[in-house]
């Protein structure tokens, strides 16, 4: 089996909270392969939003370990963690989190500037991700300026900008229109199918969750149930 | 570091989109930086046309002048006198050679049926005559000396171009306080504007004029003969002065300053550097309010914009990317308040010198040396720097979790 994208070695993560302790995840294994297309479910208050910031590798562990391509993220600095974290992730938001300051173009490009592309390659490949996103005519709005899907499809674009292993969307779906959602998902659905890309989706709408091969139900900080569903588009019907 | 580019694109579109914010925080920045500028350009001006001044006043010379020096509030309010026993003691004294004694006050003048309010100097011609020619400088542009005894005065360059409207002439009558007098001379610029906007005559006229009693002065110069020691003659002067005083007030206290020219371009120095150090340290308080404007915007914005933070180190930017674009933006705040305050500095500097030449109550020209401009500006910068850094570092800070966690 090859080595896993991310891997979770029994993940805890308990937050103190003044008195209280709060343990959002409780001892979580997982480990997903390079071109998986998994779903992650659960209601909300479910630890689903810690296990998005452990997989992205934006927050540690308080017990257990993280691995990202096999490397443990806890022994990282924290700028060595951000440089791995930009090289091999993308991330979709549910609110699109462009910079509002910036154009589309500025958007996708940078994440290259941070792993230290060159003006003119970073500029060329964000142009042919925005054009394929079929955004060619809006390259210099800024996202005020733009509709919900196209912001998301900016925001897509700046996800697969520096051609990550792994992309991992929150909710993409969720501040859009069903049909606008559907070109979403079919836009990761190809990036998935065409790049061998894995993809990681969290949501709590089962139509999306349907598009992937897995799904990982968590509930009260622990997996529940792990059932593989065929890849077929559901919500088609 | 090719990113300190696009750091600096980033960090000047952050600035544009909240820009009434940016400009009043530069603002604050302009007006510290105006303070400091104008201000050091009229001292470093005053301070210039002083030295020149001295300079003008020429080398071996002792001054004696009413009041304590060392109490230099005394010196402006020119109460005491140099009264006559107290000149005859500095004639006798070893070493002296002449001595010429002066008073002055201001005066209204006419002149073709305009009046102006100049300043009037008595000067005991007899005696200075030789002392303003050979030592001072002093030459006739037009016209002779005026004669003792007679109703004559020469006026300064001032005075016959600039003051009045008309150009004053030899030959023509001025009216002073009432009474007429012939001019008969015109003097050549003496070095300093202050002393060409003098209308110069002999001493007992002046007394005459100005009731000022006889035989007394506001100050004397005395001109030593050749041979002595400059300081000695000032000591014995001083000396003798002290011990008529003394028999006359029956006190200690020096009433009067004995000082050379050397002394006194000293003292003049050090009084301006004081008055200088002052300048700067007030307005560096307007300079740091200015600087805690900037950290407190460079707060508010990092409130605001922490989730973008987020998002920028959820997509792989290092703290030093974070930290450099808000220093970046904090250094761009100092450095355009740098540069506003140094503009308006400079052009307030002028305004001031222009509105010296027209109205001749302080003459000097304002000095703007490129090192001030220079000062301002990087100054202005390491403030905006300097109070951008624990904001910026607060950022930079910021775990990518939290920074995305905050969603309103």
């Amino acid at each position: 089996m090859p080595e896993p994208v991310i891997k979770l070695e029994n993940v805890w993560k308990i937050y103190q909270l003044d008195k209280v302790e709060l343990v959002a995840l409780k001892g979580i294994n997982l480990e997903v392969a390079p071109g998986a297309f998994v779903s992650i479910m659960g209601p909300s208050g479910s630890g689903k939003s810690t296990l998005l910031n452990m997989i992205g590798c934006l927050d540690f562990p308080t017990r257990g370990k993280v691995f990202l391509k096999g490397e443990n993220i806890s022994l990282l600095t924290e700028n060595q963690l951000s440089q791995l974290r930009g090289k091999t992730i993308g991330f979709v938001f549910q609110e699109f989190n462009l910079l509002p300051n910036l154009s589309a173009l500025e958007n996708v490009m940078l994440p290259m500037i941070f792993q230290g592309m060159s003006e003119e390659k970073r500029r060329e490949r964000a142009k042919r991700l925005l054009v394929s996103m079929g955004l060619g005519e809006r390259i210099f709005h800024q996202s005020p300026e733009l509709s919900a899907g196209e912001r998301q499809r900016v925001a897509i674009a700046r996800a697969f900008a520096n051609n990550p292993e792994l992309v991992i969307a929150d909710e993409p779906t969720g501040n859009l229109d069903s049909v606008t959602g559907k070109k979403i998902m079919e836009i990761l659905t190809d990036f998935h199918k065409e790049e061998g890309k894995t993809i990681i989706v969290v949501t709590h709408d089962p139509n999306i969750a349907n598009y992937s091969e897995e799904i990982i139900n968590i509930k009260d900080g622990q997996i529940v149930a792990n059932h593989l569903t065929a890849s077929k588009v559901l919500w088609q019907k | 570091m090719a990113e300190v580019k696009e750091y600096f694109y980033i960090a000047t579109r952050n600035l544009r989109t909240r820009s009434l914010r940016s400009w009043l925080t530069i603002l604050g920045i302009v007006i510290g930086v105006f303070l400091i500028i104008s201000l050091l350009c009229l001292s470093e001006g005053i301070k210039a046309t002083i030295t020149q001044q001295l300079r003008a006043m020429g080398g071996e010379m002792i001054f004696i002048m009413p009041g304590d020096l060392s109490n230099p509030l005394s010196m402006f309010m020119g109460g005491a006198k140099l009264e006559k026993e107290d000149i005859e003691i500095i004639k006798k004294t070893k070493g002296v050679d002449k001595v010429l004694t002066m008073s002055y006050q201001s005066v209204v003048s006419r002149y073709e049926g305009e009046a102006k309010t100049i300043f009037l100097a008595g000067i005991s011609w007899e005696e200075g005559q030789e002392i303003l020619e050979k030592f001072q400088g002093w030459s006739l542009e037009k016209g002779n000396w005026p004669l003792p005894g007679r109703r004559e005065v020469a006026v300064g360059q001032q005075v016959a171009k600039e003051i009045f409207k008309e150009e004053v002439k030899v030959g023509k009558e001025i009216i002073l306080k009432g009474k007429k007098f012939e001019i008969v001379g015109v003097l050549n610029s003496l070095g300093s504007k202050a002393d060409d906007s003098y209308i110069y005559l002999d001493m007992p006229l002046y007394q005459d004029l100005t009731g000022e009693k006889k035989g007394t002065a506001q100050m004397a110069m005395v001109k030593i003969k050749e041979g002595s020691d400059l300081d000695k003659v000032a000591e014995d002067v001083k000396e003798n002065l002290q011990k008529i005083r003394k028999r006359r007030a029956g006190t200690e206290v020096a009433d009067f300053s004995v000082i050379t020219s050397e002394k006194m371009g000293d003292i003049a120095g050090s009084i301006l550097a004081v008055i200088q150090f002052a300048i700067v340290a007030f307005a560096s308080i307007a300079i740091v309010v200015g600087g805690i404007g900037i950290m407190n915007t460079m707060f508010t914005s990092i409130r605001e914009r922490t989730r973008e933070i987020g998002i920028m180190k959820a997509i792989g930017a290092k703290n030093l990317a974070i930290l450099s674009i808000f220093l970046i933006e904090a250094g761009i705040i100092g450095f355009l308040g740098g540069i506003g305050g140094t503009i308006l500095g400079v052009l307030f500097a002028k305004l001031i010198e222009f509105y010296g030449q027209v109205h001749p109550v302080f003459y000097f020209s304002a000095s703007i040396s490129p090192g001030l401009i220079i000062f301002g500006l990087s100054f202005s910068l390491l403030v905006g720097c300097l109070a951008g850094f624990f904001p910026a570092r607060r950022a930079a800070k910021l775990r990518p979790v939290e920074a995305l966690r905050r969603y309103e």
